[in-house]
């Protein structure tokens, strides 16, 4: 692993819990790696798996998924359908040993900016230990 | 289970084939969907079947599956359910994907009885029409000894070849020689039967016996064949060098029954890019194959219908270049469903993984969250802010 690795980083987050987040995380003026790039969509049970997958293909060394706690969603249930979808797509890349430890799933309050803030940086020194994706290397993805 | 011995006249085929005509007599359906042997004699196709005379010419156990039936079924009740009864000839896999393509509402099993057999798996499609007449002999000897490396990969590891959720079903394992064991597998079956006057009396315990024996053999093998498979295709190196003779011909998806969207996204404008786009990634690495994306489709149509894959090997049929896409999908599936306890047409009931959730599951997916680095991310943010 070179030292000056900076891994590049897609934070999808929802729109209502996980964009909070990093809203409460901006008006206390915490700060987060610039690597991380936050993906914003409407909710995390709206998120296809083949975005994240591309995502994990083309270029990303490592992928986080954000949405309401348990009970929280605008939506009532998209929180638990988007953890059977990543779930799935983890064990895909599980089978096929691609490294599913790259993608990670937390859940995120509106009012958590602190949590949003650490577990990007935590997210970061994580991948930074792990390297870049092999994938990203490769041309005939 | 009960159900009654069908006893062979000249051969099995010829006595299904009876006991079909019988159920047209009696009016017990009113056609029947079968495989037949087409024209040039060296494959089968689908046949919905009015005339009962033009029953005999067909196959109710084919060599080959050459459509996946639930294709045939969904094309055939897609508009809507059958208003007459019609029963469906089929391998186990067939049905049990029928059955995933009317959860998925493209198939209708209304008005529909399925009859299955105990399947000792297909032979490679191209390699059974290249020259039928070896094929045929060495289909024969499957059925005899329930083991034969002549067959399809899967279809050597399939552990499902016995009764799914069909109607009927045929019992060829255990049975005495020169006989099959009939036996209803649900309360149409039971009424097709008694209608036909056939007893419900013999006991089918050697038959699930020799099922359970089978069943124990062939998932053993599975976890070997899948093990080998992981040392040949795992890691990014050995998947992407066992994806790199694909030439996007997008077949795997075609005749996938479980593949059902009429606008696959990957044939769909999201997949239209500007130049720049590509020009910018080959920039990244250095270089880029056109057509680019072959591990997104591979991974992404994975990620589609992996929870409904019923292994039937159609789509390792289809591919022209001979990549092992139903072997890799059968190790994929396996591990995925197992997540979500889910068994692909197993039952008509049983809703979609994807359809679903359970509050309290998962709970591992979670990355917990850790005070200790909470600390440091406090520490590292605050200098950040003195900067």
């Amino acid at each position: 692993m070179s030292r000056d690795f900076t891994p590049k980083i897609i934070y999808f987050m929802c729109g209502w819990c996980g964009t909070g987040g990093s809203e409460t995380a901006s008006a206390y003026h915490l700060c987060y790696p610039e690597n991380v790039l936050p993906f914003r969509v409407n909710c995390t049970g709206s998120l296809s798996s083949v975005h994240v997958l591309r995502a994990f293909i083309e270029g990303a060394d490592g992928v986080i998924i954000s949405g309401c706690h348990p009970g929280d969603c605008h939506y009532e249930d998209g929180n638990f359908r988007a953890r059977r979808r990543v779930a799935t797509v983890k064990s895909i890349l599980d089978s096929l040993g691609l490294g599913e430890e790259r993608i990670w799933f937390r859940y995120i309050a509106h009012g958590e900016g602190k949590r949003y803030v650490d577990t990007a940086a935590e997210f970061n020194d994580y991948i930074k230990k792990l390297g870049p994706n092999p994938l990203k290397e490769r041309n005939d993805t | 289970m009960k159900g009654s011995i069908l006893p062979f006249e000249k051969d099995l085929e010829k006595s299904i084939l009876a006991f079909l005509k019988t159920g047209l007599d009696k009016e017990c359906f009113e056609a029947v969907l079968i495989p037949h042997k087409i024209p040039s004699d060296d494959n089968y196709a689908y046949l919905l079947i009015k005339d009962k005379t033009l029953l005999q010419g067909a196959s109710p156990l084919p060599p080959v599956i050459p459509v996946q039936g639930a294709k045939a079924v969904s094309a055939l009740t897609r508009w809507g359910p059958s208003k007459k009864k019609i029963l469906a000839v089929m391998h186990p896999c067939e049905i049990r994907a029928t059955v995933e393509l009317s959860k998925l509402r493209q198939a209708s099993l209304d008005n529909l009885v399925f009859l299955s057999f105990d399947c000792p798996g297909v032979m490679p499609l191209s390699g059974y029409v290249k020259n039928p007449g070896e094929g045929d002999p060495a289909y024969q000897d499957a059925r005899q000894k329930w083991e034969s490396a002549k067959m399809r990969p899967v279809c050597q590891t399939c552990s499902e070849f016995g009764a799914p959720a069909s109607d009927l079903h045929i019992g060829l394992l255990g049975a005495e020689e020169g006989n099959a064991f009939l036996f209803p597998a649900s309360l149409e079956g039971k009424r097709i039967m008694d209608k036909l006057g056939l007893e419900t009396s013999a006991s089918s315990d050697g038959w699930e016996r020799e099922v359970e024996k089978l069943k124990k053999a062939r998932e053993e093998k599975r976890r070997g064949a899948h093990q080998s498979l992981q040392t040949r295709v795992e890691g990014p190196d050995k998947l992407l060098e066992t994806f790199s003779s694909c030439i996007n011909c997008h077949n795997c998806m075609r005749v996938c029954p479980v593949c059902y969207c009429r606008q696959c996204y990957f044939d769909s404008d999201a997949f239209k890019l500007p130049p720049e786009n590509f020009l910018a990634r080959a920039q990244k690495k250095g270089s880029l194959r056109l057509p680019a994306d072959t591990l997104l489709f591979h991974l992404g149509r994975m990620s589609h219908m992996i929870l409904s894959c019923v292994s039937c090997g159609t789509c390792e049929d289809a591919c022209p270049m001979g990549i092992p896409v139903a072997q890799v999908f059968s190790l994929v599936a396996e591990n995925a469903q197992r997540l979500f306890n889910y068994v692909p047409g197993r039952s008509k009931e049983e809703p979609l993984p994807a359809a679903v959730y359970r509050e309290e599951e998962l709970c591992e997916m979670e990355k917990p969250y850790l005070e200790t680095y909470a600390r440091t991310g406090e520490r590292d943010a605050s200098a950040s802010e003195n900067k």
